[in-house]
């Protein structure tokens, strides 16, 4: 099973070119119940997910996000939900942020094994991408992730060294 | 004397590929405040494809141009990549820009 895990693990790329195929509710349903899972801090789950498959609402959000390439069959925005959060100091609000990347990659994973590209997207106005999905005050978009089928998938990107990056015992 | 259509509905706007630049670039001008600073050149390259777009729909591009183009939309993704390799290919970016300026 391990070995498994780390097939999917270096399978995934970042796909920034889809084809237009649509992608089975169910598998959608998946992906999002995938991050549902991740860990978080004292678990507080500080995170909600809209997924968006309306190409008109699509295109309206990509107006906004410079970091969105292709063009995806559909958007996952997760976000920080303040309330869940609320007596965090500021380390903890940034607790919050690797809590919902870790939700990214547990969704991005599955889509992989489910055949489904996906890329993370940081680079997007987070004030625009608000008001276009009337959030409420208390909701911050944080992160997206595209998802469709790849047009092809893209080579793995060099990583660094094993022994470049690990540490054992002391740094 | 200059003309302006007002007549234009925002469903219409929306869907204008000037005006998606213009958006492109305003929403990116807020975003190099904080991304890694190579992302402007990023930006700026897929500006500059999204304009070559712009350009054949109106008659106005080149053979030169498309090449330009083709050789924007294989190297952009590079930076993701290695930051070295995504600078050698802004520079072949502008050595092919000043081909087609000599020839001209």
């Amino acid at each position: 099973m391990s070995t498994l895990v780390l097939e999917v693990i270096k399978g995934r790329r970042s796909v920034r070119s889809f084809k237009p195929d649509p992608i089975p509710e169910e598998h959608l349903k998946l992906i999002l119940e995938a991050g549902l899972w991740a860990p978080s801090g004292g678990n507080a789950q500080p995170w909600e997910f809209v997924l968006v498959r309306e190409k008109q609402v699509i295109d309206k959000i990509r107006l906004f996000s410079p970091g969105l390439f292709g063009d995806p069959y559909a958007l996952i925005v997760l976000c920080v939900n303040k309330n869940r959060i609320k007596r965090r100091d500021e380390s903890g609000k940034q607790i919050a942020l690797m809590d919902v990347a870790m939700a990214a990659q547990n969704m991005m994973l599955e889509a992989y094994y489910l055949g489904v590209g996906s890329c993370p997207i940081a680079s997007f106005n987070k004030t625009a991408i608000k008001e276009l999905l009337d959030m409420p005050d208390h909701v911050d978009p944080v992160l997206m992730v595209s998802l469709g089928y790849p047009e092809k998938w893209p080579e793995p990107p060099k990583r660094r060294p094993f022994e470049e990056v690990v540490h054992y015992e002391k740094y | 004397m200059r003309r302006w259509c007002i007549t234009r509905s925002t469903e219409e706007l929306i869907k204008d590929e000037h005006f998606k630049l213009l958006a492109f670039l305003i929403t990116s001008a807020r975003g190099c405040v904080e991304e890694p600073h190579l992302y402007g050149s990023l930006r700026l390259v897929d500006a500059a494809s999204k304009l070559i777009d712009i350009m054949r729909s109106e008659g106005k591009t080149s053979e030169e141009l498309e090449k330009l183009q083709k050789h924007i939309e294989e190297g952009k993704h590079l930076l993701m990549h290695s930051e070295e390799d995504f600078i050698k290919f802004l520079d072949e970016l502008v050595k092919e820009l000043v081909k087609i300026v000599k020839k001209s």
